[in-house]
């Protein structure tokens, strides 16, 4: 089909200004050259006739003074000084008209010329406009952006480009959104279908440990080391389930007017024991008068208890972790901080990306997940909130929730 | 103590559950899928005082189970093991389902739900 390509006539810009260009110089060299010639051919002519008149009025005059028939030679002489003026007229007359006619047909052909270009440009110029508005809707994530084909084959083909790249993206963000929503699919199935052996394997660790007293102590030393991991499998598996629904956007939060102080005591009641165990001191402060922050109560337990937990697992025996609730402006800020070793600069900075943890040999340590944080970040940010991280080596460190108040019933009622 | 009716298709789950409530002292009534706990109700003696059903049994499923039950009239308090965190993420409001409990088993969780259940608390 190559050749039948090869022989359509295309209206491509190439040609038609090539074609133009040779028309116009065509018509604006024939016309010079014909000026010139008419000019020289009647210049010529001219002279020609000026010059038999000179030759009839010296055989005129020649005859005269032979006194030759002088009454006709002094008429002749007469006549031929008025032919020539006439001839002068005449040139002077059909030169101006052949300059006049050459400069018509220029100012013609170039005004033509004119035309053509600039028709030529403003056909270029919609299909460019286009080009450049689907453009920028296509970067700004319109994936449906398309040009009309058709006109000048520069713009066809143009445009046909950018129509066949605009599909190919379309094409791959669907195929990338189908292989998400695979993987989404992937780990919620996964996670349901690992949760009863897991129950199994929990379960029946428990019910040994029940009976400790039949076992010998390396026994239940085992089942304790066997229990301890499937706690860690299940947190893991709890964990990948909230992002894999956070990615899914079916992470869902159902919040009510909470008591923020209430709330943290309850996290903190919960922690107590393992704080005890590292005997850590946790000291809480909430301010009075507080207003209430709309929240989801599980959700907000889940991430302060994941904040309180990373404290008593990443700080050192007998440190002192310190939780606090004040107003901050119209929002509720709680900061949980600890003295214990800080986190480097270069971890703060990827600490609420997932898998983002402490060192190899703290990880070796502790029993986290590395997603509490990426988790927490995600629920803090669906209930309007923000979360960070403040800390240096040596200098412990300070992490902070803010939650937005929740609208009063006055102000309700004022806006 | 609770005449506890008990239904779920995994063997080691349902040996796993009895072993425990019946260390409780309940008295335990297994069935391994949803027509059996039909069956079970229908034949039953004295009603029972607690179902404990799997979400999802095959055949049929703990919920259409309870369902069935429902429009007969029974009245049992019914308690629904999931394997999801948030109650299967649908709501079965007109069920009666006094409480969702989700796998892993937390069984300090489920015994308090029984003993409120039992007026036992």
């Amino acid at each position: 089909m190559a050749r039948g390509r090869r022989f359509r006539l295309s209206p491509s810009l190439a040609n038609r200004l090539t074609v133009g260009f040779a028309i116009a110089f065509a018509i604006l060299t024939g016309l010079a050259v014909i000026g010139v010639a008419r000019f020289l051919q009647q210049r010529q002519d001219f002279e020609n006739a000026t010059a038999r008149s000179y030759q009839r009025e010296i055989e005129a005059r020649n005859r005269l003074a032979r006194g030759d028939r002088p009454a006709a030679a002094r008429s002749t002489i007469v006549t031929q000084q008025s032919r020539r003026q006439a001839l002068r007229d005449e040139i002077s007359s059909e030169t101006r008209d052949t300059a006049l006619l050459v400069g018509a047909g220029l100012i013609a052909g170039l005004t033509g010329a004119a035309l053509l270009f600039t028709g030529l440009i403003s056909s270029m110029r919609r299909p460019l406009e286009d080009l450049v508005e689907a453009s920028g809707r296509l970067a700004g994530g319109d994936l449906e952006a398309r040009v009309e084909v058709g006109g000048l084959s520069e713009t066809a083909t143009l445009g046909a480009a950018f129509n066949e790249m605009a599909g190919e993206l379309q094409r791959r963000a669907g195929e990338r959104d189908q292989l998400d929503r695979m993987k989404d699919e992937f780990v919620l199935t996964a996670s349901h279908e690992l949760r009863s052996p897991l129950t199994s394997v929990q379960g029946f660790a428990e019910l040994l440990l029940l009976e400790r007293e039949k076992l010998d102590p390396k026994q239940a030393e085992t089942v304790e080391v066997i229990l301890d991991n499937t706690r860690h499998l299940v947190r893991l598996l709890n964990d990948l389930l909230d992002l894999a629904r956070s990615d899914a956007g079916r992470l869902t939060i159902k919040p009510v007017p909470t008591d923020a102080g209430a709330l943290v005591e309850d996290a903190v009641r919960t922690m107590r024991a393992q704080f005890d165990a590292r005997s850590q001191r946790l000291e809480l402060e909430v301010e009075p008068g507080l207003p209430r922050i709309e929240a989801d109560r599980d959700r907000m337990r889940q991430v302060l208890v994941n904040l309180l937990t990373n404290a008593n697992e990443y700080c050192p025996e007998g440190a002192g972790i310190g939780v606090k609730v004040r107003r901050r402006e119209a929002d509720v800020e709680i900061d949980v901080s600890d003295d214990g070793p800080g986190i480097p600069e270069e971890q703060l900075a990827h600490i609420f990306e997932r898998f983002s943890r402490g060192d190899a040999g703290e990880t070796q340590r502790v029993g986290g997940t590395g997603l509490g944080l990426a988790i927490s970040r995600s629920l803090v940010e669906l209930h309007g909130g923000a979360i960070d991280a403040e800390s240096a080596p040596g200098e412990g460190s300070t992490f902070r929730v803010r939650l937005p108040a929740a609208a009063s019933p006055e102000r309700a009622e004022a806006t | 103590m609770a005449r506890i009716l008990l239904a779920d298709d995994s063997e080691t789950i349902l040996l796993l559950l009895r072993t425990r409530l019946e260390m409780e002292g309940h008295e335990v009534e297994t069935a391994a899928d949803g027509q059996q706990v039909v069956d079970a109700v229908r034949a039953a003696a004295a009603p029972h005082d607690i179902l404990l059903l799997d979400a999802m049994m095959p055949r049929k499923s703990g919920i259409d189970a309870l369902r069935e039950l429902r429009a007969e009239g029974l009245e049992t308090p019914a308690l629904i093991v999931s394997a999801h965190t948030d109650g299967n993420g649908e709501d079965h409001g007109d069920l009666g389902i006094a409480a969702y409990v989700s796998k892993p088993i937390d069984f300090d969780r489920l015994f308090a739900e029984i003993a409120e259940l039992t007026g036992e608390v």
